[in-house]
């Protein structure tokens, strides 16, 4: 390991002199660098003494750069050396892009060599800063990315107006598919471009109008207002000179923690960023402990996963796990192990080392211990807002408390306080004294007379501290004040005072002991704001109950414990599923629920029943070593239709609930469905295959879907009447093809969207046919998922009503 | 002398492929090659031969999976990477859209001036 300070070698290979010389100049006294012409003596240097980095040029005057990759990583020196490599496209045969995967690069410097370029990647790698930056670097494109904007901007307004214009028509009751499809492709390319030119905002806005235009038509009335006011706020939005450099509300993508990866098993670390992704987080992988300390500081992690089985460095890798834990704020750590190792748990713990995992170890358990950290410590971290007119104020705020690992929020203008605080639900507030159009203690006093803030943190900022400013901070029901010009360690000692006792009472007082999740009183309190937030921006909202099924058998015959583990898992499948928006709550015993913002109800079965297939597919030990299963069931209501508040969405949801139980439980259904009255089949399944007819019919039972199966074309044309809305063929199913034709010519008259399932055996007619309907082709052997997400689509948005 | 690296931009939209273009050519160094169609982009990828594709899921007439189909199935593009462009989309349409045969994914809307770094990133993984 290199202490600070020490010259980093970097080895030049085939480059010419004046390369060599921009480097000195840019970087200054921190490179040591060294060159040669050929690949033999890159060989000699690197076995001499540690490099770390290597540039090599395609072009050497003894083999190709690529002969030398190669004896470099399969050689003594292997893996590790970070490698940049400059390119002439064309020789040997082989792309460069296959080059860097081949021989792991961690960069490829396009040809002709800019020197100036290879500066700016050889810093970045070192993590070296560079005096001053040249042309063509970083400033240079933000100032052709403003130049392009300067250039779109009328045409994306003159897209804008025509989107307005659309909203308009379909808001005033227009009934036209073309327009609302039309209108809704256009707000979705908007809120990916103007988000590109940095627009976060109006991308949001965008978005909810993507969302709303989604909606059935005609418009029902409060959605075409909202979709108005949406329109309203984007213009608004972009009518702005620039792209706003700071917005108030994190971006959206702030939700997707990063986590940084430090291993040397380069297979586990593929499968790790690939579960990453799916789990929504963002990762770095670094393999060797100096790229990990440049990445940390580069990245700022929220999660570290560290391996502590490097090979002869254990020391260092517990040095580093030091240095993670003593951070300010701690990144929590999460440590690998070989089985085999001689790292005593206790001193990893004793280093704050969190979960500790032998390998081999499969990806999903590490993601899974992964998101419990994040998840603890976001539900830690504290969110600060801060209210001042003077933007210099909030930036030294921000300044002072997003290193202690706090989210702050500012807002210069008071006006905007309402919206804002429900928005962010605080744990402590800031408020200057003096501001225009309203005073910070006439805030304060309106905030305390919410019995929602009444004991909420508040904090003043002031420039004068005569005893009157004193008495109105206090009378006004502020705990605490600081004077301006703000004093940093003053200010921030104040503010963990306060932040300190606050959340640990609540901490305490929201979260279920057994599973760690929410209790009823904070999924309340978080439903309560979501209800709101739902109401304003014209988004869905859904809740569910879910209940164990039998859960008392599983007690009576297996014993608490085991009953408890069962709890905590689903605890667990349900925490993966829902995105970090959502709320997940104990609600008691053995029932659970579920808030899910954005989300319509019958997403929500959805959803729910992917949960639902994954439990039952767990197996769960007795103390004895016999093995069970279990299954819930859940119903589903969703905002407004079921219920305008949190009490008429749970009795919805529990009769749904009720509903599914009473159909014979496992299963998921939406509020109004009965098991009574049988649902007129939107779907029809053409099969001969009665395994895969078996297995369709019970993800439909699942998710309170009925579906109406046959073995053969002709006997589906006589089961088309309108309440068909998809129609499923099997293209193995016999027969002749003009009874193929037939049915799909009908159901192309009637409709009803078609979905081939194609394997090995289909027959060619029969594929020919739903080519040319131009059928959605789904391939055998089938799976589920895909066909549910088809009948999601498409399929009925309300079964009964 | 020869080319440096050069990739192919797929994307009806012409802010994005405007941006795209000069942040890749300015902060990448590279060749930057546009189409604004699925058939336009087959072409291009046919006789300019690129190194790798950013290409855009949702476009009319011929979508991002259905260009990459095709993308696929001959063999002069065969073995090109491709990176999907696509808006933030809930966890199971990427799971659906990373199933298929591409080099990663890239959100939209996406950071300019990242954009370069985020490519090469996903090349590295891939």
């Amino acid at each position: 390991m290199r202490g600070v300070g020490a010259l980093e070698r970097v080895l030049l290979v085939g480059l010419q002199d004046t390369v060599a010389d921009t480097l000195r100049r840019r970087l200054g006294g921190r490179l040591a660098l060294f060159a040669s012409t050929t690949g033999a003596d890159a060989l000699k240097f690197l076995a001499a003494e540690p490099f770390a980095l290597a540039v090599v040029n395609h072009r050497l005057d003894d083999m190709l750069g690529a002969e030398l990759l190669e004896q470099i990583r399969l050689g003594p020196i292997g893996w590790h050396l970070p490698l940049l490599y400059c390119m002439e496209k064309g020789a040997g045969g082989i792309l460069p892009s296959q080059l860097v995967v081949r021989y792991q690069l961690h960069r490829l410097i396009p040809h002709p060599l800019d020197a100036g370029d290879l500066t700016c990647h050889v810093a970045e790698l070192l993590g070296l800063p560079l005096s001053d930056l040249p042309a063509g670097g970083r400033p240079a494109a933000e100032q052709a990315v403003r130049d392009v904007w300067t250039r779109v901007q009328s045409r994306v307004m003159e897209r804008l107006n025509a989107l307005v214009a659309a909203c308009d028509a379909l808001a005033g009751g227009a009934v036209d598919e073309q327009l609302r499809r039309n209108a809704e492709r256009e707000a979705h390319k908007l809120a990916g471009s103007v988000g590109t030119f940095g627009f976060i905002t109006a991308s949001d806005l965008a978005r909810q109008m993507e969302n709303l235009l989604q909606s059935a038509l005609p418009l029902a009335p409060e959605r075409g207002y909202r979709l108005l006011e949406l329109s309203g706020a984007l213009i608004r939005e972009l009518e702005h000179e620039r792209p706003e450099d700071e917005p108030t509300l994190p971006h959206p993508d702030a939700s997707s923690p990063l986590v940084l990866i430090v291993d040397d098993d380069r297979e586990l670390c593929d499968r790790l960023a690939a579960e990453a992704e799916r789990w929504n987080a963002r990762t770095v992988t670094v393999f060797g402990l100096a790229d990990a300390r440049r990445a940390v500081a580069q990245y700022r992690p929220e999660v570290v996963v560290l391996d502590l089985s490097f090979p002869d460095d254990t020391e260092s890798g517990l040095s580093l796990l030091r240095e993670l834990t003593d951070a300010k704020p701690p990144i929590p750590t999460v440590v690998l192990t070989a089985r085999t190792g001689l790292i005593d748990r206790v001193e990893v713990a004793r280093l704050g080392g969190l979960g500790f995992l032998e390998k081999p170890v499969a990806a999903s358990q590490v993601m899974d211990v992964v998101a419990q950290v994040v998840q603890n410590q976001r539900a830690q971290r504290a969110k600060v807002l801060a209210v001042d007119d003077d933007p210099n104020i909030l930036l030294t705020l921000r300044a002072l408390l997003v290193p202690l690992g706090m989210e702050v929020f500012t807002l210069a203008d008071p006006l905007r306080f309402w919206e804002t605080i429900d928005d962010i639900q605080p744990d402590l507030l800031i408020l200057d004294v003096e501001m225009p159009h309203i005073s910070g203690p006439e805030l304060c006093r309106v905030v305390r007379n919410d019995p929602r803030w009444r004991s909420l943190p508040v904090l003043f900022l002031t420039a004068r501290t005569g005893p009157d400013t004193v008495h109105r901070v206090f009378a006004s029901g502020g705990d605490d004040f600081v004077n301006k010009p703000i004093v940093g360690p003053e200010l921030v000692t104040r503010l963990l005072n306060r932040l300190e006792r606050t959340q640990l009472m609540r901490k305490m007082a929201e979260t279920d002991s057994l599973t760690g999740l929410a209790n009823r009183r904070q999924l309340n309190r978080i439903m309560q704001r979501f209800l709101k937030l739902a109401e304003r921006q014209g988004q869905p909202l859904s809740f569910a109950l879910i209940d164990l099924d039998l859960f008392k058998d599983v007690n009576d015959r297996y014993g608490h414990l085991v009953g408890d583990v069962v709890l905590r898992r689903l605890g667990e499948l349900l925490v993966q599923t829902f995105r970090g928006e959502d709320v997940v709550a104990r609600w008691g015993g053995e029932e659970f629920a579920l808030g899910m913002f954005g989300m319509a109800r019958e997403d929500g079965v959805h959803r729910l029943a992917e949960v639902l297939e994954a439990l039952r597919d767990e197996p769960f030990l007795a103390q004895d070593g016999q093995r069970f299963h279990v299954s819930f069931s859940a119903g589903v209501a969703q905002f407004p239709m079921d219920g305008t508040d949190l009490s008429e969405l749970t009795r919805a949801a529990d009769q749904a609930l009720y509903q599914a139980k009473a159909a014979g439980r496992d299963r998921v259904a939406p509020a109004g469905w009965t098991c009574q009255t049988p649902t007129a089949a939107a779907i029809i399944l053409v099969t001969p295959d009665a395994e895969l007819e078996a297995q369709v019919v019970k993800g439909m039972a699942t998710r309170s879907t009925a579906v109406v199966t046959c073995r053969e074309t002709g006997e589906a044309v006589g089961l088309l009447d309108p309440s068909v809305r998809m129609l499923f063929i099997d293209a193995e199913v016999p027969g002749p093809p003009e009874a193929v034709d037939a049915l799909v010519e009908k159901a192309q008259a009637m409709g009803v969207s078609l979905v081939a399932l194609a394997g090995a055996a289909a027959v060619p007619e029969v594929v020919r046919a739903l080519k040319a309907a131009e059928a959605d082709m789904l391939a055998r052997p089938l799976s589920l998922r895909a066909l549910m997400q088809r009948t999601r689509r498409t399929a009925s948005p309300n079964p009964v009503h | 002398m020869e080319d440096p690296y050069r990739i192919l931009v797929i994307d009806d939209d012409d802010d994005i492929r405007e941006v795209a273009q000069v942040t890749l050519e300015v902060m990448g160094g590279w060749e930057v090659l546009t189409a604004r169609s699925g058939q336009e982009g087959l072409q291009l990828a046919r006789s300019a031969k690129p190194d790798g594709i950013l290409l855009d899921v949702m476009m009319p007439d011929m979508d991002g999976p259905t260009t990459l189909e095709h993308l696929r199935a001959d063999p002069a593009t065969a073995d090109i990477p491709v990176i999907f462009l696509t808006a933030k989309v809930q966890a199971m349409d990427r799971k659906r859209l990373q199933d298929l045969p591409v080099a990663g994914l890239i959100a939209k809307p996406f950071d300019p001036l990242a954009l370069s770094d985020q490519i090469a990133s996903v090349l590295l993984r891939a």
